[in-house]
């Protein structure tokens, strides 16, 4: 029994293995995708099977009572439904899907995926549904508007480039009996950041002063002052209440005990595995940030000078993200 | 519930304004209580939409359709039969409204509606009807377009146009479909419509019938001649004969009281030029078919009688065409046999003592039969009887003694029946025969259209050496009826057609109302004729005339040849819409002159400027040089520096590119 089911699923695999490999050749990845006969499947839907039934039902019923009308009427049915071939798939044909950013995130987190959906002909386009395979649904229309764009959410899987896989674009306009749809490869990755992982204190801290002395960042800093705002300070140290009272915006500064740069590097954690040594070096990347301080990244094949911010801690985390990954750039 | 299977309210609203207009032309054939579910339910699911009330439980649901069930049993007596079935149908169309909450119901309801209106189609075939039926197919194709696009939160008017726009490019296809589509004989038998009534001559008359049957004003049947129209007092539509007197009633004989050597038709001589004609018949729910006397039958399926009727074994439940020839002076049973005899002068004994010994006497009077006929003709005509649609009711023992002696009152049942008895009690064979007399001729189409108000009763006898002769006592006392028709007969009197008033016929002295009646009856003959009475006969003959020799290779030709005619432009239409960019004109022209260096072998990359194109043309071909530096120039200063403020007229410059590039014919390169 078991074998035969085996073989079952082997062949099964094989055969999805074989479809990917086709669809791939049929509609290679691209950032953006124009939709023509190529790459647009169209096929009845439940629906239209529920309503080919109907359709037989009325036909019998013709047939037994002899009635020409009612003929007339199955026949126009039947002959709607594939006129609304053409019109279900001239709601897909000429659209062109675009990918615009995917949100990097952590494991696990929600990532949004966005795209954009043009017309590129002056047609009204309705109904269009995208989802990719685990991700939240859109449903938009392009009636008066050109684009549109559609952000969807997807939960990640482990550090790296997490692909979504194959967006799905389908729409059933206008009648709801044939289901058209395509599945484009937008080559959109979203970044996905090590997992943090605490641990209790920075082993052999690395300063870039040979005399410095052991800096406790641990715990809360003291409040300092005030500065104005510069990009690149975090939000979360802006000083709302004030912009609310009309003094501008400020950050607030904490002071931490040592006010020194710190080298987050590779070796601090030797002897724990390459992920766990990443989860960490994120983990204090979002310490040191969250507490103001400047930091540097020091790791086999990128070197990041010290600095702080937004900006800084996004460069920081990607590398950490890409460590290791033969593609550096989504 | 995901987004996908909401319902747009703009979807809703459609699929409500679909119901109604598709119970409407229901509306009179159903119970009244069948419409308050209607409105019980719209009013429930509208609420249910402002969020008022709620979608019913599971038990309300359950008790909602047994409701439904007990209700049809109580109104129809059973549940089966086309009638209960379609209300059943109906009354559930209307509950499912209420449990309409996913995208997932309103397909059913939404294919439910289009069942509907096929069921429709089994009641009537009438061309308002399809008309109408037009327009629900395309309310309800609209509900389905609502519902597929989402996030309408409002009624849109508009929704309906490419319903329209569909349901237009599918109609020639439909066309294609419906006269190829082998027809062929019903599956297995279907409930019949049990609950319509009866129309037009039953086959049990008695004094009073048929002047109540003048009443209607309904279409019986209607006539075309391949010739000439006889002249109306010549049109005698035989339907029934009536042989058996019974407790006062006239019936025809049952089919197993025939003795079997008496039901097959005696031969008839026929050799004049014969009468052929096409009769439509409007559903009857009944067996017999009208023709002239003596018809033969010349379609499939009608068959002939032995007392010279046409039968249709089926009961006319549709619009029935048949065809038929008629020879009037054909001679009908030279020859009598004894059991015909004697079954044509049977009396009931005891009854209209008075009129029987009257007969006798005026044959004593006489020296043969067509003299006895005269006497009494002669009898009707000078007596101060009356032809009238409004006969007093006579006692049913002495019937005829009260009509002939007292009231001398009747319409055509009262005369054919006095006469026929008092031919019996002379011993003459006699018979009354029933079906309609006339017809107005439509000038638009040259077709008889006979009403029921054309309903009449007269008399056949047997003469010796004459066979049976048709013989109308009604002519003796109002010989207008047969000349002109009931409506100048009882003109006096102002009975015609007294209970409808809006009878379209009140005014055929309204001349262009009459004009619009007669072309809409030709209409509708037509109609009956091509559409309706369309079955594998007409096909058979119409596929020939048109194809000659039938044969697959040429259906399967035709078949996708139509659909690709139909096809082909509606893809086109669809998709080659213009562009949503829009192209400068000078785009245009530069264009035009990259098409024309391709032309010559020197073709611009893509992502190449127009100034890099310009000089690699100009190393390849100095020839050409200045022109092609004077007409990139050109471009590139319009499509990429602003020109002199020149608003709404074009930059002049424009106009010299658009010269450069048109005189640029260049044939070789060096």
């Amino acid at each position: 029994m078991v074998p035969a089911e085996s073989g079952e699923g082997e062949i099964r695999r094989r055969l999805r293995s074989r479809f990917r490999q086709w669809v791939n050749r049929r509609i290679p990845p691209a950032r953006a995708v124009t939709l023509d006969q190529k790459r647009i499947f169209i096929f009845p839907s439940k629906v239209g099977f529920f309503f080919a039934l109907a359709l037989l039902l009325m036909l019998v019923t013709a047939i037994n009572y002899q009635n020409n009308m009612s003929y007339a009427l199955t026949f126009l049915l039947a002959t709607l439904f594939i006129i609304a071939t053409l019109h279900t798939y001239a709601n897909l044909s000429g659209l062109t899907i675009r990918a615009l950013r995917a949100q990097p995130a952590f494991p696990g987190q929600q990532s949004e995926f966005s795209v954009q959906i043009e017309r590129t002909r002056r047609r009204d386009h309705f109904g269009l549904r995208v989802q990719w395979p685990q991700s939240t649904e859109g449903l938009v229309n392009l009636v008066e508007d050109d684009r549109v764009q559609v952000h969807l959410h997807t939960a990640v899987g482990a550090r790296g480039w997490y692909t979504p896989g194959r967006l799905l674009l389908e729409s059933t306009y206008p009648l709801g009996l044939l289901r058209c749809w395509t599945w484009v490869d937008l080559d959109l990755y979203a970044l996905v950041y090590p997992q943090p992982q605490s641990s209790a204190e920075l082993p052999g801290l690395a300063t870039d002063k040979p005399d410095g002395t052991s800096i406790p960042v641990m715990g809360s800093d003291d409040f300092y002052g005030f500065r104005d705002y510069r990009a690149g300070d975090s939000l979360r140290q802006a000083h709302w209440k004030g912009l609310a009272k009309g003094q501008g915006l400020q950050s607030k500064q904490y002071q931490a005990y040592a006010d020194r740069s710190v080298w987050l590097d590779w070796e601090m954690f030797g002897g724990v595995g390459v992920e766990q040594r990443l989860s960490h070096l994120c983990y204090w990347a979002l310490e040191f940030n969250s507490a103001d301080q400047e930091y540097g990244l020091r790791i086999p094949g990128a070197v990041i000078e010290p600095g702080t911010g937004e900006r800084h801690l996004e460069r920081v985390l990607k590398e950490l993200a890409v460590y290791g990954q033969e593609r550096k750039e989504p | 519930m995901t987004i996908e299977q909401q319902i747009p309210r703009n979807a809703l609203a459609w699929i409500i304004i679909s119901l109604f207009a598709l119970i409407l032309p229901h509306a009179g054939r159903i119970p009244v209580w069948v419409l308050g579910v209607y409105v019980f339910a719209a009013i429930w699911r509208m609420q249910v939409h402002r969020g008022r009330w709620s979608f019913p439980g599971r038990w309300v649901k359950a008790l909602l359709i047994l409701c439904g069930f007990s209700g049809i049993y109580m109104s129809y007596g059973s549940l089966i039969g086309l009638e209960p079935t379609v209300a059943l149908l109906l009354t559930a169309f209307a509950l499912k409204l209420i449990e309409l909450v996913r995208r997932k119901d309103a397909f059913v309801l939404l294919f439910l509606g289009y069942f509907v209106c096929a069921t429709e189609f089994l009641f009537t075939q009438d061309l308002l009807v399809v008309a109408y039926s037009m327009l629900t197919v395309t309310l309800v194709t609209t509900a389905l377009v609502a519902l597929h696009r989402p996030g309408e939160h409002q009624f849109k008017g508009n929704t309906i146009r490419l319903a329209a726009v569909m349901l237009m490019q599918a109609l020639p296809l439909m066309l294609v479909l419906f006269f190829l589509f082998p027809r062929i004989g019903p599956l297995w038998t279907v409930p019949l419509k049990s609950h319509s009534a009866k129309t037009g001559v039953s086959d049990f008359m008695k004094p009073g019938d048929i002047s109540k049957l003048s009443q209607s004003d309904e279409v019986a049947f209607r006539v075309e001649f391949d010739g000439d129209i006889p002249p109306r007092s010549e049109l005698y539509w035989r339907g029934l004969v009536f042989s058996k007197l019974e407790g006062g009633a006239w019936m025809s004989l049952p089919y197993y009281n025939i003795p079997v050597a008496e039901r097959r038709v005696k031969p008839v001589v026929t050799e004049t030029e014969p009468l052929a004609y096409t009769v439509i018949m409007a559903p009857s729910q009944q067996n017999w078919l009208y023709g002239l006397r003596y018809a033969r039958p010349a379609s499939p399926g009608v068959m002939e009688t032995s007392d010279f009727r046409l039968y249709s074994p089926v009961q006319l439940e549709e619009d029935t065409l048949y065809q038929a020839r008629s020879w009037p002076d054909a001679q009908l049973e030279e020859t009598l046999s004894e059991w015909r005899r004697l079954t044509e002068l049977q009396l009931p004994e005891r009854q209209n003592p008075q009129t029987l010994q009257l007969a006798r006497d005026l044959r004593r009077g006489v020296q043969d039969n067509r003299a006895f006929i005269d006497a009494v003709l002669a009898r009707f005509n000078t007596q101060p009887y009356v032809y009238t649609l409004e006969p007093p009711a006579l006692d049913e023992e002495d019937a005829m003694d009260e009509f002939l002696f007292e009231t001398r009152r009747g319409f055509c049942e009262h005369y054919a029946y006095a006469f026929v008895i008092m031919m019996r009690a002379a011993g003459v064979p006699a018979r009354v025969v029933a079906g309609y007399q006339g017809g107005e001729v439509n000038p638009v189409n040259k077709t008889v259209i006979v009403h029921q108000f054309d309903a009449h009763a007269w008399a056949e006898v047997w003469l010796e050496g004459e066979g049976w002769v048709r013989v109308d006592p009604t002519a003796a006392v109002s010989p207008d009826r047969i000349e002109w028709g009931l409506e100048e007969a009882v003109a006096q009197e102002g009975s015609f057609l007294a209970n409808s008033p809006l009878s379209p016929l009140h005014f055929r002295s309204v001349v262009w109302l009459n004009m619009l009646r007669l072309r809409y009856d030709a209409l509708t003959y037509r109609w009956q004729a091509w559409v309706v009475g369309f079955d594998s006969d007409r096909q058979f003959r119409l596929l020939q005339d048109v194809f000659g020799q039938l044969s697959a290779q040429k259906f399967a030709t035709v078949l996708i040849g139509a659909w690709a005619l139909v096809l082909i432009p509606v893809a086109i239409s669809l998709l080659l819409r213009r562009s949503t960019r829009k192209t400068r004109p000078i785009d245009r022209y530069y264009r035009r002159f990259c098409q024309r260096m391709a032309k010559l072998g020197l073709e611009r990359e893509p992502g190449e400027t127009p100034r890099a194109f310009a000089a690699r043309v100009q190393e390849a071909a100095p020839r050409l040089g200045t022109q092609v530096y004077n007409i990139c120039g050109l471009y590139n200063e319009l499509a990429y520096s602003r020109g002199p403020q020149t608003r709404g007229r074009p930059d002049p410059r424009q106009r010299q590119l658009k010269r450069a590039v048109r005189s640029f014919r260049p044939r070789k390169l060096r």
